[in-house]
């Protein structure tokens, strides 16, 4: 498939699904129009021919088009294995339909194939060196963290047009809606006025307070004057469950993993309000070895999981950019811990 | 005068029912999404569809596609369209085919009561009225079209006037000049845009679409 053009990509998927459908559709009437052909003449059953001579073709294609499908890089063994199973599917095929007697000769081709696909399978992984494979492997976790990473970024953003759409700007044109009409009562209905300006005033404040919340959401304030450490003692303070905060920190890690690390307290600590039945939660802030961990824990009924939501997911996206590795131990009953460590250096404390 | 509303945000949905009908002109229906808007306007045939850009279920323009698509089904069906932001390409799309009878504000207008009755009851009359950021972002591009650049400053400022619906009368209050003088400069564009003479009723409309498609 083309990564450039994905939409090309799935209209030849679709053209080459239309094919192969025709394709199996002509060889079973074919298959059928020689059973009955059989059937009417009689003699030895020899249909069968023709059917293994129709499936060759069709198993053919399929495999190779699943080959193709396999990654960049790994296609042409993925071919080449496709093709090396039909063939020896096609010879066991042909022993069986030739009666399954005397010396299975299948063995030797099938044995020569295996040979082949397992030196090209050798080629092409067994000659790179530690350090090519180290740094393939690196592109790969580059490749698939980035595009996490934007895919986490392309979301956020759309939410916080969507909120800001249909939160205070929408308030905001209502007010001012609101003021318009006003301003034609103001010699007709004194009553009606002042029931208009009184909610006008409670929709801006609304409006100031969802505008807050939004800000809240692309970068907390708190967090830019305090760090790391008190955005988290400042986040408990909102919460409805009781949460202990500690932190030996010994200085400050770069913002962009201190936002990250925030955002995933933040979505940790919303879990437990609103999942977990926790009477208690702590947040535990360390940091050894050149690693920020992060535990929170709290004593709700477990049961949690990555997959389960769309909130962990995120949070695990969000810290793998920073080669950052998220943990969760939530066995039924309780209690749940959630480990996330970090690598990062640490600047100096603030004073 | 009766009118329809499709706007899925409740908060506006109920201010613009109240402004209309604190002006005398009857809600028949109001509606959140394009199906029910396009229900609302086989049974009720109100004499004008307000109708907000960003509706349900993919909240993108789904209200702009309903607004051209219900004016393909019922020709002359006036519509105004409003949107917490403007988008020229928008207001081409919905005045490609026929500009009478069509509006595209921002909801802020909303808020000049008074206009935007005025704005409603145009469109519900067959007129076109086009948002002054529309039409300033327009003119910011006039100088790629030949015909557009052929018009005096003068001109261009009578003929972005006629995008936002106003009359003569109006214009030449907006410019401190007499209604004469404006009617001169309208002549001028009629005959710079190569408009026909013949097609009186629909010049004003011609020469606001000729404007729209300019690029």
């Amino acid at each position: 498939m083309d990564v450039t053009d994905p939409g090309r990509g799935a209209r030849w998927d679709a053209t080459w699904r239309m094919i192969l459908r025709q394709e199996a559709n002509v060889s079973a009437a074919l298959s059928l129009l020689m059973l009955v052909i059989w059937v009417l003449s009689g003699g030895s059953f020899w249909p069968r021919w023709v059917w293994f001579a129709l499936a060759v073709p069709l198993a053919l294609q399929v495999g190779v088009r699943r080959g193709l499908g396999a990654p960049r890089g790994q296609r042409l063994l993925a071919v080449h294995s496709a093709v090396t199973v039909v063939l020896a599917l096609m010879m066991l095929a042909i022993w069986v339909l030739a009666g399954a007697r005397g010396f299975f000769w299948p063995a030797w081709p099938a044995l020569g194939l295996g040979t082949a696909l397992a030196v090209h399978g050798w080629i092409r992984h067994g000659f790179a060196t530690d350090r090519e494979r180290a740094l393939i492997d690196r592109v790969e976790v580059l490749t698939r963290t980035r595009s996490g990473a934007l895919d986490v970024q392309a979301a956020e953003l759309r939410r916080i047009e969507r909120d800001l759409h249909d939160g205070a700007q929408a308030r905001m044109v209502s007010v001012a809606m609101n003021l318009g009409l006003a301003e034609e009562l103001l010699d007709k209905d004194p009553q009606s006025l002042a029931e208009l300006l009184a909610e006008s005033r409670s929709s801006m404040l609304t409006a100031l307070d969802e505008l807050r919340t939004v800000m809240r959401g692309i970068q907390p304030p708190v967090l830019a004057d305090r760090g790391l450490e008190g955005a988290v003692r400042a986040l408990a303070l909102h919460l409805a469950v009781p949460v202990t905060v500690a932190s030996e920190v010994p200085g400050q890690a770069p913002p962009p993993v201190e936002s990250a690390v925030y955002f995933a307290v933040s979505e940790c600590l919303a879990n437990v309000v609103k999942h977990s039945g926790a009477r208690s939660a702590g947040v535990e802030l360390g940091y050894r070895d050149g690693v920020l961990s992060v535990v929170v824990s709290d004593d709700g009924d477990g049961g949690a999981s990555v997959t389960a939501g769309t909130g962990l997911r995120g949070v695990a996206r969000r810290l793998e950019v920073f080669d950052g590795t998220i943990e969760l131990t939530s066995p039924a009953g309780g209690p749940t811990v959630v480990r996330m460590e970090v690598p990062c250096e640490l600047s100096s404390p603030r004073t | 005068m009766r009118a329809v509303i499709a706007e899925d945000l409740t908060l506006l949905r109920e201010g613009l029912a109240r402004i209309l009908k604190a002006h005398d002109i009857e809600v028949a229906a109001a509606v959140g999404d394009p199906v029910a808007l396009a229900k609302a306007l086989e049974e009720e045939h109100p004499d004008i569809a307000i109708v907000d850009v960003r509706m349900p279920p993919t909240f993108t323009n789904e209200g702009l596609a309903a607004a051209i698509s219900e004016r393909a089904r019922r020709p002359g069906m006036p519509i105004l369209v409003l949107s917490q932001y403007v988008e020229p390409l928008y207001a081409r799309e919905l005045m490609l085919s026929d500009a009478a009878g069509v509006g595209y504000l921002l909801k802020d207008r909303v808020a000049d009561v008074g206009a935007f009755i005025d704005a409603v009851r145009r469109v519900a009359g067959g007129g076109t009225v086009l948002d002054p950021d529309v039409v300033t972002s327009m003119l910011s591009h006039r100088d790629r079209n030949h015909a557009m650049a052929r018009l005096t400053a003068r001109e261009r400022e009578v003929l972005a006037y006629m995008a936002e619906g106003r009359s003569n009368t109006a214009i030449a209050g907006k410019l401190v000049v007499t209604p004469k003088a404006v009617d001169k400069h309208i002549n001028s564009i009629f005959m710079k845009l190569d408009l026909p003479l013949d097609a009186d009723d629909n010049r004003r409309v011609l020469a606001v679409l000729r404007y729209l498609q300019a690029d």
